[in-house]
């Protein structure tokens, strides 16, 4: 599965939405209904889907969808 | 004795044990053998203990009597994620990873009882130790709200010296509904009593007083001020007062009728952070008051954020209130 796909079934778990809702585009809190309290819970929860450790500060920059793909790619990269 | 010296007499008086999740910065070490040593709190480092006492040697400092947790290794991990997965209703291997974090580790001491509270934020941002200790942590009963609040004391005032008024929220919510507004003063007229010992008298602070001028503005604190008697009606509350109406006797006489707080308010609850702000700020620099915080409160247990360039004596200080916060 690729790392878009990943992303987009954990937000959806998450968030408790449905992953058809989210897409490459989806802002996490505006499009998605991510609160800043679930924010730190979905860095966590990428952080299990992709056994990485993430940035906290930086991760929480992150706004879209698309922008976590690249983020998490390039974490994994450098793993 | 000043203020600080007073919350440390406090604090040694019944010492709570106090977390501290950022063992790698030295200034947390040098902090907490200062704290254990004046019997100020019991603290509890979190961090890789090899790491921790290397870097108290390079200090030279003895951590003796103190203890270090490693959050990735410690036992009560799966407890703690256990208990963060059912109170958050998230999958056991999403908890761990984030309570295996220093930050959420110590809020979940907290949650637990194994700490009494919390002092962090000298390498973390104070959003983040905002909503991890809501996270963790949660609120005090009745309350939904973190927010923070100010020590000022005045060197002079109405010819009293060292006169004591605690200012909320000055530096966390920006714009609060009525509710959050009610919950910041009675979260604030807790800490006037706990950490202060003072006989609250809370003022919700508008530039009109009692109906003077309608707007939707003034509405919103005599709201408040109503939803505040129904969370805790044993407080001295009033609303809506102008500063002067609160705090000046002779205009409060002239201005409102029937009141135990006008003229005599010790706790002022300022509209929004616009004012809350500039406010402590104008008190500070002009009237050369002393201001301690932000001081968080409205936590089910005490949290404290230190800015990042907080002093060692600055991490001291804010140890023994929350030690004193904790044991109330």
């Amino acid at each position: 599965m690729s790392t878009l796909e990943r992303i987009k079934n954990v937000a959806a778990e998450l968030l408790k939405i449905e992953s058809s809702r989210v897409l490459e585009t989806s802002r996490f809190v505006e499009d998605l209904g991510a609160d800043s309290m679930q924010s730190i819970e979905l860095v966590a929860a990428f952080e299990e889907e992709f056994d990485i450790e993430m940035d906290e500060d930086a991760a929480l920059a992150v706004k879209t969808v698309g922008d976590a793909v690249g983020f998490i790619d390039k974490v994994l990269a450098e793993g | 004795m000043n203020i600080v010296e007073t919350f440390i007499a406090k604090a040694q008086e019944n010492p709570a044990r106090i977390v501290y999740p950022e063992a790698s910065d030295s200034r947390i070490i040098q902090a907490a053998v200062k704290v254990q040593a004046q019997g100020i709190a019991h603290p509890i480092l979190i961090g890789n203990a090899d790491e921790v006492h290397a870097l108290a040697s390079e200090l030279k400092l003895s951590l003796e009597g103190i203890e270090i947790v490693d959050s990735k290794t410690d036992p009560s991990l799966e407890t703690y994620s256990q208990a963060y997965a059912d109170k958050r209703d998230l999958r056991e291997a999403i908890a761990k990873k984030l309570v295996r974090k220093p930050l959420s580790f110590g809020g979940m001491m907290v949650n637990q009882g194994v700490a009494d509270g919390m002092v962090a934020g000298v390498a973390t941002a104070t959003s983040i130790v905002i909503q991890t200790a809501t996270l963790t942590v949660g609120f005090q009963e009745g309350l939904s709200t973190p927010s923070s609040f100010f020590i000022m004391i005045l060197p002079q005032f109405q010819g009293e010296q060292d006169k004591i008024f605690l200012f909320a929220d000055s530096a966390v919510n920006i714009q609060p509904s009525a509710q959050q507004l009610a919950e910041i003063a009675i979260a604030s007229g807790t800490n006037a009593k706990a950490l202060l010992g003072i006989d609250p008298k809370i003022a919700f602070l508008s530039f009109s007083t009692q109906g003077s001028a309608g707007h939707a503005d003034a509405d919103k604190v005599i709201e408040a001020l109503s939803i505040a008697r129904q969370i805790n009606p044993a407080f001295e509350m009033d609303g809506e007062l102008q500063l002067d109406a609160a705090i000046i006797p002779s205009v409060a006489a002239k201005k409102v009728k029937e009141s135990t707080v006008a003229g005599q308010a010790n706790v002022l609850i300022f509209p929004d952070l616009d004012a809350g702000n500039i406010g402590y700020k104008l008190v500070q620099y002009m009237a050369h008051a002393k201001a301690i915080g932000p001081i968080l409160q409205g936590f089910a247990k005490p949290v404290n954020d230190m800015s990042r360039g907080a002093s060692v004596d600055d991490l001291i200080a804010v140890s023994a209130i929350t030690s004193v916060q904790a044991r109330g």
